[in-house]
C-alpha cells in the first residue's frame, strides 16, 4: 500500500477540517469528490506532508512522514500540485521544472532528461524557454503539473489538476493520469465528476470531514437509484445521493 | 521493402561528454539567473559613482585617500540598500505564493535558503568589486607611488554579505511588504548610531564597519608604514560573524532541516556570534599609534617596520626631503620654508636636513578626535622632522595657497625650536591648539622678541593660538616690541652673523631684551 | 388577470437622506477596507515608532553637527518608504477595472498617510532641538515622500522604498560635503526656496503619478 490512513483528524483552531480519515490505497489513480469545505485540501495537504495530522497514523509509500530521515524518503518520491499554485514570474517553464527537479533531490545526471519529458507530456514542449508570467492560466497549470510528475513520483497527487485546461486538454490530461496511474497512487481532488469517470478506479466522497463514500465510479453512480437526485449526469446523481443520505443521516443541512 | 541491407551507417560522431554540474551548483545558477539583484546594479553604480568616485577623483591620487572611500563612502550607500534587497529576496516564497510547495519538497529549506541567498551575494559582491575595480584602475594609472591598499575592499566585500545575510534572514523570518524598507532603514541607523559611539569615544564602537584607521587622515597611514590591518583583521572578524550568525539562524527551526543539519547551523550561529563577539571585543583594546590603529592581540611587530622608499629632494641651503608620492609638493614645501631655512642654515642647533615623516606625536582627543604634533627637530645632528599628514595634499588647492599655509603653520614652529623657546612659549604647529601663551618672564623675552623679529622679517604671520605672545607690563611690552622691530629691521646678513654668535647664550636665556640689536 | 389589488404604492418619506447616508457608510466601508488591503494600520504603527525613535535620538544627539541632521532624515526617510509601500495593491488587475474610485482612494491614502508622517514626527520632536525644525520637517518629508509614490509608480508598490532610501544614501555624504544644489534639498538651509520648490515639485510629481496609475505591479 502507498497510502495508509487511519483515523486522520485535522482541526484549525475550532475548525475540525478532517474528522477521521480511514483510507489505504495502492497503485492507481484515486479521484477525490466532496463540496466547497469538505477537507479535500486539507487532506491532500497532509498527504502532501506539508502539513501534520492533528491526531490519527498516516503511512506515505511505507514510511512514517512524522520522522524527519523518513519524510524527506517521501518527498524525494512525492509530486504534488497544490489548488492556488503560485510561481516565480520570471523562470521559464523549464526553469521553473527544473527547480523542483532539483529540491526534490533528484541525480543532476537525470535533471535535464526529466524536465524535457516533463514538459513534454504536458504539452508545453514548444513553451519550455517562455517566461512564465507570458503564460495562460490554463498553461500555468500544466507546468505546475510538470513540476509534479518531473521525479515520476509514487504519490502524486493533484488539486484541481484540470482547472482552466480547454476540452481537448482535458482529455489529454486524464490519458496522462491513467498512465501515471500504471506504475503510482495518484490521488486527485476535483469538481468535474467527469474527470473522476474517465481516469479513476476509485472514488471517495468526502462531506464536512470525513469520507461518506468509498468505491468505484460505477458504485457511485448506482447510489443514485431509485432516488431523485439532483445532476445531469449519472455521477453527479450519485454524488448528489451520497451527499443528501450523508447529511440526512447527521441531521445537516443538504 | 526488400530484404537487402543497407549500407551501413557511418558512426555519428561523439559528443562531447556533457559536464553534470552538482545539484547545489545547479539551484545556484537558476537563483543566479533569476535574482532581483541585476535590477538594482544600475542604481548601486549611481550610488557608487555620486558617493564614492566622484569624491575620490577630487582627491588627490593616494591609494589610501581613495581605499579608505571605498570603506567609508561606497558602504553607507550599498549595506542598507542590499540589507533591503536581500529582504525582499528572503520573502519571495510568501509573497509567490509557493511556499507550501517549495516546503514539501526533499531538499532541507535551509539548503534552500543558502543558495537563495548565495546568489543575491553573488550579484551584490559582483557590482561593488566592479565598481572598485573601475576606482582602482583609474587610480593606478595616476598615483606616483605605491599599490593599492587591499583591506578596506576586504572589508566591504564582508560586509556585503553581511548585509546580504542580515536583510535575508529577516524577510524569511518576516515576510511583509514592510520588511525590506525596514531592513534598509534600519541598517541606516545601525550605521549612523556606530559613528554616533565612535565620535562619543566609546571604545567598541572602533569596529563600526565604516571606520578606516579612526581618526587618523586619510593620508597619514600607509605611505611611510604598512597599512595596519590590526583593525580591519577585527571588523572581518565581526562581519563574518555576523553573516555566520544570521545565516545560522535559518536553520535553528525544526522545519529548516533534519537533526543534523540543524545541528550544523546551532554550531554556525553560536560561532558566527562568538566571532562578532571577539570582534568586537578586540576592537575594544584597540589605541591610537604613530601609524594607525594598533590592536596588540592582532598586532604583527613587522607591520612597525617603515616602509623603504627613495625620498625626493631639493637641494637648498638646507636639503628638504620628501616621501615621493608627495612629489608634487616639493617646490610648494620649499618656496615655504626656503626662506626661514636660509635664515638658520648653518647655525648652532639649526637643522641640517629637513625629512618627511608620517607624524611626530599623535593624541586622541575628545569626541574621536586625532591632535598631532608639528614640525620637531631632534637628533644628532639635528634634523628638522616634517610631517605634512592632514594638511593639504598634491593637488589639493593652488600651489600659492599650500606655500602660504606652510609657511604660516610650519616657519614659525621652527624658528621658535631654533631660538629655544619652551614649547609652551613658542609657536605651536599641527592641530593640537596650544595653551594661550602665558606672560613670559625676563628670561624669555628676548627670545620671544627675536622669533617675533625673524618671524616679522620673513613675512610669516603666527596664526596659531600659541604664536600670539603675551607681554607682561605695558612698559615691558613696548620694549619687547621695540626689540622684535629692531631685529627685524637688520639685514639679513646681519641677523645671520649675531644669531651664528649669540644663538647658543640666546637659548641659554642669558641674553637681555637690550641686547637684542 | 385584472387590475384588482394592483394600487398605488403607498408614498414614503422623500428616501434622497437615507440614500445619501447609505452611501456615506459605504463610502466609509469601502475607505476602510482599502486601509485593510493596503496595511494601514501597520503602517500608521511603523509611522509612530519612527517618532519615538526620532524623540529618542533628539533626546541623545548634540545640537549641532552632522548627526544633529543625519539621524533625524534617516527617519524621516524610512517614515517615506513605509508610506511608499502602502501603496502597493494586492489584487492586480480586478481592482483597476473595478470602477471610478481608485484614483480617490489612492489620493486620500496617499496625503493622510503624509499628514499622519508630519504630525508624528512633528509631535516627536515638539520640545526638542530638530535642525531645521518643523519647516524642513515638512520639506524633506514631503521630497522624500514623493521619491517613495515615484519609485512605486516606476519599480512596483513593494519596492517603492528604494526611491527615498537610495536618495538618502546621496544625502548623507551630500551634508558632510555641504552640496549646494537644491535637488539635495536636505542639505539647504530650511528656508530655501528653491529646495522647497524641489522637493514640492517631487512630491507633487509623486503623489500625482501615484493618483492616477497606482504603483506597479512589476516586481512581486
Amino acid at each position: 500500500m502507498n497510502v495508509e490512513i487511519s483515523g486522520l483528524t485535522r482541526r484549525f483552531g475550532r475548525t475540525q477540517a478532517v474528522a477521521g480519515v480511514n483510507l489505504a490505497l495502492e497503485a492507481g489513480v484515486f479521484g477525490l469528490l466532496g463540496p466547497n469545505g469538505a477537507g479535500k485540501t486539507s487532506l491532500l495537504r497532509m498527504l502532501a506532508t506539508v502539513i501534520p495530522p492533528s491526531s490519527g497514523t498516516l503511512k506515505l509509500l511505507g514510511r512514517d512522514p512524522g520522522s524527519y530521515p523518513q519524510r524527506r524518503q517521501i518527498r524525494r518520491r512525492l509530486g504534488y500540485l497544490p489548488q492556488n499554485l503560485g510561481y516565480y514570474s520570471g523562470f521559464t517553464v523549464a526553469e521553473f521544472v527544473e527547480y523542483f527537479a532539483l529540491l526534490k533531490e533528484m541525480p543532476p545526471e537525470r535533471v535535464p532528461a526529466a524536465v524535457t519529458t516533463a514538459v513534454e507530456r504536458t504539452g508545453l514542449g514548444d513553451k519550455a524557454r517562455a517566461k512564465l508570467r507570458t503564460l495562460s492560466g490554463g498553461m500555468l497549470r500544466r507546468a505546475g503539473i510538470a513540476q509534479a510528475i518531473v521525479n515520476e513520483p509514487e504519490l502524486l497527487l493533484l488539486d484541481e489538476p484540470t482547472a482552466g485546461l480547454d476540452p481537448q486538454q482535458r482529455v489529454t490530461f486524464r490519458a496522462l493520469l491513467r498512465d501515471l496511474g500504471l506504475r503510482a497512487t495518484v490521488v486527485v481532488s476535483t469538481h468535474l465528476v467527469e474527470d473522476v469517470g474517465a481516469a479513476c478506479s476509485q472514488v471517495a466522497l468526502m462531506d464536512q470531514g470525513k469520507i461518506v463514500f468509498c468505491g468505484t465510479p460505477a458504485e457511485l453512480t448506482a447510489q443514485a437509484d431509485g432516488t431523485d437526485a439532483a445532476g445531469d449526469a449519472p455521477l453527479e446523481r450519485g454524488y448528489s445521493a451520497v451527499l443528501a443520505a450523508a447529511r440526512a443521516a447527521t441531521g445537516a443541512p443538504s | 521493402m526488400t530484404a537487402a541491407t543497407a549500407p551501413a551507417a557511418p558512426p555519428a560522431p561523439a559528443r562531447p561528454a556533457r559536464i553534470t554540474l552538482p545539484a547545489p551548483a545547479r539551484l545556484l545558477r537558476l537563483e543566479l539567473r533569476r535574482s532581483i539583484m541585476p535590477w538594482l546594479a544600475p542604481l548601486l553604480a549611481v550610488l557608487f559613482w555620486l558617493t564614492t568616485y566622484r569624491p575620490a577623483m577630487a582627491n588627490p591620487p593616494f591609494w589610501n585617500v581613495r581605499s579608505g572611500m571605498v570603506q567609508s563612502h561606497a558602504m553607507l550607500a550599498f549595506a542598507p540598500l542590499l540589507a533591503g534587497a536581500a529582504a525582499w529576496a528572503g520573502s519571495r516564497d510568501r509573497r509567490r505564493g509557493v511556499a507550501d510547495l517549495v516546503g514539501m519538497t526533499a531538499l532541507p529549506p535551509w539548503a534552500r535558503q543558502v543558495a537563495a541567498w548565495a546568489a543575491t551575494t553573488c550579484w551584490a559582491e559582483a557590482v561593488y568589486l566592479a565598481c572598485v575595480t573601475v576606482l582602482y584602475v583609474v587610480t593606478a594609472h595616476q598615483a606616483a607611488w605605491g599599490g593599492p591598499l587591499l583591506w578596506p575592499v576586504a572589508v566591504g566585500a564582508t560586509f556585503v554579505a553581511a548585509s546580504c545575510a542580515i536583510g535575508f534572514a529577516a524577510g524569511v523570518l518576516l515576510p511583509g511588504r514592510f520588511t525590506a524598507p525596514l531592513a534598509a532603514f534600519v541598517m541606516f541607523l545601525a550605521l549612523a548610531g556606530g559613528a554616533f559611539a565612535l565620535q562619543a569615544n566609546i571604545s567598541y564602537a572602533q569596529i563600526w564597519p565604516l571606520n578606516v584607521q579612526g581618526a587618523f587622515p586619510a593620508d597619514a597611514y600607509g605611505i611611510f608604514y604598512p597599512y595596519l590591518p590590526d583593525l580591519p583583521i577585527a571588523q572581518l572578524l565581526f562581519l563574518a560573524g555576523l553573516t555566520a550568525a544570521a545565516l545560522g539562524g535559518l536553520g535553528l527551526p525544526a522545519a529548516a532541516g533534519g537533526r543534523w543539519l540543524r545541528a550544523i547551523a546551532a554550531a554556525m550561529t553560536a560561532a558566527g556570534l562568538a566571532a562578532a563577539g571577539t570582534g568586537v571585543a578586540l576592537a575594544g583594546t584597540a589605541r591610537l599609534e604613530a601609524h594607525g590603529i594598533v590592536i596588540p592581540a592582532l598586532h604583527d611587530a613587522a607591520s612597525d617596520r617603515p616602509t623603504s622608499y627613495t625620498p625626493v629632494c631639493a637641494h637648498t641651503a638646507i636639503p628638504i626631503c620628501l616621501h615621493p608620492s608627495y612629489r608634487a609638493l616639493l617646490p610648494d614645501v620649499t618656496a615655504a620654508l626656503g626662506p626661514a631655512l636660509s635664515q638658520v642654515a648653518g647655525l648652532p642647533g639649526a637643522p641640517v636636513r629637513v625629512t618627511q615623516v608620517a607624524l611626530t606625536s599623535v593624541q586622541a582627543e575628545p569626541s574621536n578626535g586625532i591632535a598631532f604634533g608639528g614640525p620637531v627637530i631632534s637628533g644628532r645632528p639635528p634634523v628638522l622632522y616634517l610631517p605634512l599628514a592632514g594638511g593639504t595634499l598634491p593637488g589639493q588647492g593652488t600651489a600659492s595657497a599650500i606655500t602660504e599655509n606652510l609657511r604660516e603653520q610650519d616657519g614659525p614652529v621652527i624658528l621658535s625650536a631654533l631660538v629655544g623657546l619652551p614649547g609652551e612659549l613658542g609657536a605651536q604647529a599641527g592641530s593640537g591648539a596650544a595653551e594661550a601663551t602665558p606672560n613670559p618672564g625676563s628670561r624669555h623675552a628676548a627670545q620671544v622678541a627675536v622669533l617675533d623679529g625673524l618671524v616679522k622679517a620673513l613675512g610669516m604671520v603666527q596664526s596659531a593660538p600659541g604664536g600670539r605672545i603675551q607681554h607682561g607690563t605695558p612698559s615691558g611690552a613696548n620694549q619687547e616690541l621695540a626689540a622684535t622691530r629692531r631685529f627685524a629691521a637688520l639685514p639679513a646678513a646681519a641677523r645671520h652673523a649675531w644669531l651664528a654668535t649669540h644663538l647658543a647664550a640666546l637659548r641659554a636665556g642669558r641674553i637681555p631684551l637690550s641686547e637684542v640689536p | 388577470m385584472t387590475t384588482a389589488g394592483v394600487g398605488h404604492p403607498p408614498r414614503h418619506a422623500d428616501p434622497a437622506p437615507r440614500l445619501r447616508a447609505g452611501r456615506w457608510l459605504a463610502g466609509l466601508r469601502l475607505a476602510r477596507l482599502y486601509a485593510v488591503s493596503r496595511r494601514v494600520a501597520t503602517c500608521l504603527i511603523v509611522l509612530i515608532a519612527c517618532a519615538v525613535a526620532l524623540r529618542t535620538a533628539l533626546h541623545w544627539l548634540p545640537r549641532s553637527g552632522v548627526y544633529a541632521r543625519q539621524i533625524p532624515l534617516t527617519i524621516e526617510a524610512g517614515a517615506a518608504a513605509v508610506i511608499g509601500v502602502t501603496a502597493d495593491s494586492p489584487f492586480g488587475e480586478p481592482e483597476r477595472v473595478a470602477g471610478r474610485w481608485l484614483p480617490y482612494l489612492r489620493l486620500a491614502a496617499a496625503v493622510a498617510l503624509t499628514g499622519a508622517a508630519l504630525g508624528l514626527l512633528a509631535a516627536g520632536s515638539a520640545s526638542q532641538p530638530l535642525a531645521g525644525g518643523t519647516p524642513g520637517l515638512l520639506r524633506d518629508l514631503a521630497g522624500f515622500t514623493g521619491l517613495a509614490f515615484l519609485a512605486g509608480a516606476a519599480l512596483g508598490g513593494a519596492l517603492a522604498w528604494i526611491g527615498p532610501l537610495g536618495y538618502l544614501a546621496i544625502t548623507l555624504p551630500a551634508l558632510a560635503g555641504h552640496w549646494s544644489t537644491p535637488w539635495v534639498w536636505p542639505a539647504r538651509p530650511p528656508h530655501d526656496h528653491g529646495a522647497a520648490v524641489c522637493a514640492g515639485l517631487v512630491f507633487v510629481a509623486g503623489l500625482a503619478l501615484v493618483t492616477v496609475r497606482g504603483a506597479r505591479a512589476w516586481f512581486r
